[in-house]
């Protein structure tokens, strides 16, 4: 397999350690859910043997995909959280607070080291979690008889399987061609599922740099059945007897993974939910194509009814009409195919809500104060794209209410508040919307320490007005902290001002209303799709720019003689205050336009209100976003580019953009 | 002369620029296109002339002339848009004219000599000599890189 090219070999790599994230993200919102649910159950009598199955199953996953990406650290936390679960299961030993503690303890530092893989950091050290994980598997050893009664607790059959079982050793090489034919290593894996039990896969580097996988499974099937995978590049041989007392225990043989069909009557689990005939696990990427694909549809269509507007003279009525209708029932048809494919796309937000629960526990803990966290809305649907960019933004709101908004339960108490505080996550859908809402109940934000604090720095006048969206542009702006000392929650990740940064990014606003005593709460508004928006057109030095609508408060004509001079800066007079106005031409250094009436459109409002001068708004209409992906032309106050139908690029405002550069 | 084979060769496109010859591997170039419907983009580095639609992708037009430190001239009939992929980059390159396609003996290229390193020898892979013609071979990466503007007036714009 020397032919391989390195760099489709990198491309192959990289995709299946895609996949490891991708699968490890979903056991891990399982374990973090049963884990929460487990600490619940601490004060009940019994815990439910379904949860701490899907648990223990979770945790025997992990071990193994992580295995097969080589990332060691991983592997063994989750080897030993599954031992510990496996004594908890068979009822070895009892389920205690310290218990659920260190697996809570063993999960963050599991992700942890997943993250720090994915993000190409140094991983963090392990140790100390492990010897706490190990403390509690010392209690009793694993011995061979619990194999024997763990068959009959689950399957009900008492078989000798460990007799007739053998051990063997496979090695799997991919390469681009065998993938393209559907051989890869998770193929390879789950067709040794099939007959048997993985105990170790291990992934192995070669001398040119190829990889390559190796398995060791546990079945009873014999070579006659390999043979009949004709799977290229899988060889195995039987394992030598003295290593089967790795490091591994073979207790482990009576997992969901094995299949024999005794064991089909396990309970539906979700691991198995995840991994279901019915769903197509499909990446991101081809789903943007198929945007894309349906993008150009558009485009194409805009075209043909510009076309079929220049025809209209030159065509008999009647053709024309029906051509006409047919323009019309194609984009009704095209909106459809948009909103299926957008579907397709949609995620429940509760996955990144229920990672929050896990947040809220231990900053809770750690501040001594008591939190309810209150979700709801957890079914509302989002892309996929705006989950990802939320999660850092949404992380932040949450320890932000959690260290600032909730108070002590002495200082509740004194409030006359019930001692626990209320921090409630919720989402839904407003028209083409999206609306989550992070609001507490705590102590509300000092409004005049901000203004105060905002003055001393030289942000804001003195006496200028200071409504609620000013206040936000202030907690927003880099660099400015309410705390004098960054404590440990806002001291690290990201502040403010990267949340207001990534919603606005993602086209929507972030709101805010707090009240003194009675919580705080931050509405954060974003587009359901990104894709596609409505735009005014404006013409600037004979070149054609869009301007998101949803930024748009109001289109003004205005007549050269009403604006006045004031230093360097032009005003207008607007609803009874000014409007200080930019002239988009100066800015980008267009030809301007010298004499009659001019377009203004305003962003903003109250003290942010801000005109922004054009030659002319032409029209109003739908538009294909297109991203500018090239650092060579991504430039300030450029938010991304649409094609009106003529194959020429017109450049998309970034309003936030332009009003940073009319201030600089 | 070296004999090429096919082996050890490789087909180039080979471009016009202020009357010299460069020449470009053709595996890394997509489409040529007549020069149309750029749209300029404000406060972008001299050399780019602004974006153009190219598959429907929004990629930059870079004018080859400014950014090897030659005049500007206005674009005519001959002028071409080579658009070339570079690893995830895509890039528009406008130059006088190409309409060039030749197989170059890998062998046939030299290292450039020291003497032109100074002004667009940063951009060059390396020189062949055909038939008494001389070819300058691009390297593509420093051609597209931001920090190399050299030779332009308004280095340092880009931020």
């Amino acid at each position: 397999m020397s032919q391989i090219d390195p760099e489709n070999h990198r491309d192959f790599f990289a995709q299946f350690l895609d996949d490891y994230y991708a699968e490890s993200d979903e056991h891990l919102t399982l374990v973090r859910r049963g884990l929460l649910l487990l600490e619940n159950q601490l004060n009940e009598p019994g815990v439910p043997r379904t949860l701490l199955d899907e648990l223990f199953r979770s945790f025997h996953t992990l071990k193994g995909i992580s295995g097969m990406v080589g990332l060691v650290e991983a592997e063994q936390l989750s080897h030993h959280m599954e031992s510990y679960l496996r004594l908890l299961q068979l009822g070895e030993v009892p389920l205690s607070s310290e218990g659920v503690e260190v697996l809570i303890a063993g999960t963050t530092m599991l992700e942890k080291v997943i993250a720090a893989r994915r993000n190409d950091e140094s991983i963090p050290r392990i140790n100390e979690v492990l010897t706490r994980l190990e403390a509690f598997e010392t209690a009793s050893p694993l011995v061979e008889r619990s194999v024997d009664d763990q068959v009959v607790q689950t399957a009900g059959t008492v078989e000798a399987k460990d007799d007739q079982s053998r051990q063997w050793r496979f090695v799997f090489t991919p390469s681009v061609a065998l993938s393209e034919e559907g051989t890869n290593v998770n193929k390879v894996r789950s067709r040794l599922l099939e007959v048997g039990e993985i105990l170790r896969s291990t992934p192995m580097v070669e001398k040119q740099g190829e990889i390559s996988f190796e398995f060791v499974v546990a079945t009873t099937a014999g070579a006659s059945i390999f043979d009949t995978w004709a799977l290229g590049n899988l060889s195995y041989a039987p394992l030598a007897e003295e290593v089967r007392t790795s490091e591994y225990p073979t207790a482990l043989a009576a997992t969901p993974e094995t299949t024999e069909p005794s064991k089909a009557s396990l309970p539906a689990s979700a691991t198995a939910m995840l991994a279901s005939a019915g769903v197509v696990r499909v990446d991101l990427e081809r789903l943007d194509d198929l945007m894309r694909m349906i993008g150009d549809l558009v485009s194409s269509r805009s075209r043909l009814e510009e076309n079929l507007k220049n025809a209209r003279l030159r065509m008999p009525t009647d053709d024309w009409r029906r051509l006409q209708e047919t323009s019309s029932a194609m984009a009704r048809q095209l909106h459809n195919l948009r909103e299926g494919v957008i579907r397709v796309r949609l995620v429940q937000i509760g996955e990144i809500f229920e990672r929050m629960r896990f947040v809220v526990r231990d900053l809770a803990r750690e501040s001594s104060k008591q939190v309810r966290l209150e979700i709801s809305g957890e079914e509302t649907e989002i892309d996929k794209f705006l989950v990802e960019r939320m999660m850092d933004p949404l992380l932040h709101l949450v320890r932000n209410a959690v260290s600032h908004g909730v108070e002590t339960p002495d200082e509740r108490r004194a409030q006359n508040k019930p001692p626990a505080g209320l921090l409630s996550l919720s989402a839904r859908t407003s028209g083409e919307s999206i609306l989550i809402e992070i609001a507490d109940d705590g102590r509300g934000i000092d409004v005049d320490r901000v203004k105060g604090d905002a003055v001393a720095k030289g942000l804001i006048a003195a006496h200028a007005l200071f409504d609620s969206e000013a206040l936000l542009e202030i907690l927003c702006a880099p660099g400015f902290s309410t705390r004098l000392k960054a404590d440990r929650e806002s001291g690290r990740g990201v502040g403010m001002d990267v949340v207001a940064k990534a919603v606005t990014e993602l086209g929507g606003r972030l709101s805010l209303s707090t009240t003194p005593n009675q919580g705080t709460s931050f509405l954060i508004e974003l587009p359901l799709t990104l894709a596609i928006a409505e735009a005014l057109i404006a013409t600037v030095g004979g070149q054609r720019f869009a301007i998101p609508q949803s930024a748009v408060r109001e289109v003004i004509e205005v007549q050269p003689a009403t604006v006045k001079v004031l230093e360097n800066n032009e005003i207008i007079s607007y609803r009874d205050s000014v409007l200080p106005l930019v002239r988009l031409a100066r800015l980008f250094d267009l030809g301007e336009k010298r004499d009659g009436p001019f377009h203004v459109f305003v962003i903003g409002s109250g003290q942010n209100a801000l005109g922004i001068a054009v030659d002319r708004i032409v029209g109003q209409r739908e538009i294909v976003v297109r991203g500018i992906g090239d650092p060579l032309v991504q430039v300030p106050g450029i938010a991304g580019a649409t094609e009106l139908g003529d194959e020429q690029v017109v450049l998309i405002l970034d309003v936030g953009g332009v009003r940073r550069l009319a201030e600089a | 002369m070296l004999e090429s084979t096919e082996t050890n060769s490789e087909p180039f496109i080979l471009l016009e620029l202020a009357g010299t010859t460069y020449g470009v591997r053709s595996r890394f170039v997509q489409q040529m296109e007549m020069i149309e419907k750029i749209t300029s983009v404000p406060n972008a580095a001299p050399s780019v002339e602004g974006v153009v639609l190219a598959r429907g992708q929004v990629i930059p037009a870079v004018n080859l002339r400014v950014r090897f430190g030659f005049e500007r001239i206005p674009f005519d009939l001959r002028s071409r848009l080579v658009v070339i992929k570079n690893g995830k980059r895509t890039i528009g390159l406008i130059v006088d004219t190409a309409r060039e396609f030749i197989n170059l003996s890998l062998g046939a290229i030299e290292p450039p000599p020291d003497a032109i390193r100074g002004l667009s020898g940063k951009y060059l892979e390396g020189i062949a000599t055909i038939d008494g013609r001389i070819i300058l071979v691009l390297n593509l990466d420093e051609v597209i890189e931001l920090d190399t503007q050299i030779n332009e007036d308004g280095a340092g714009v880009i931020a």
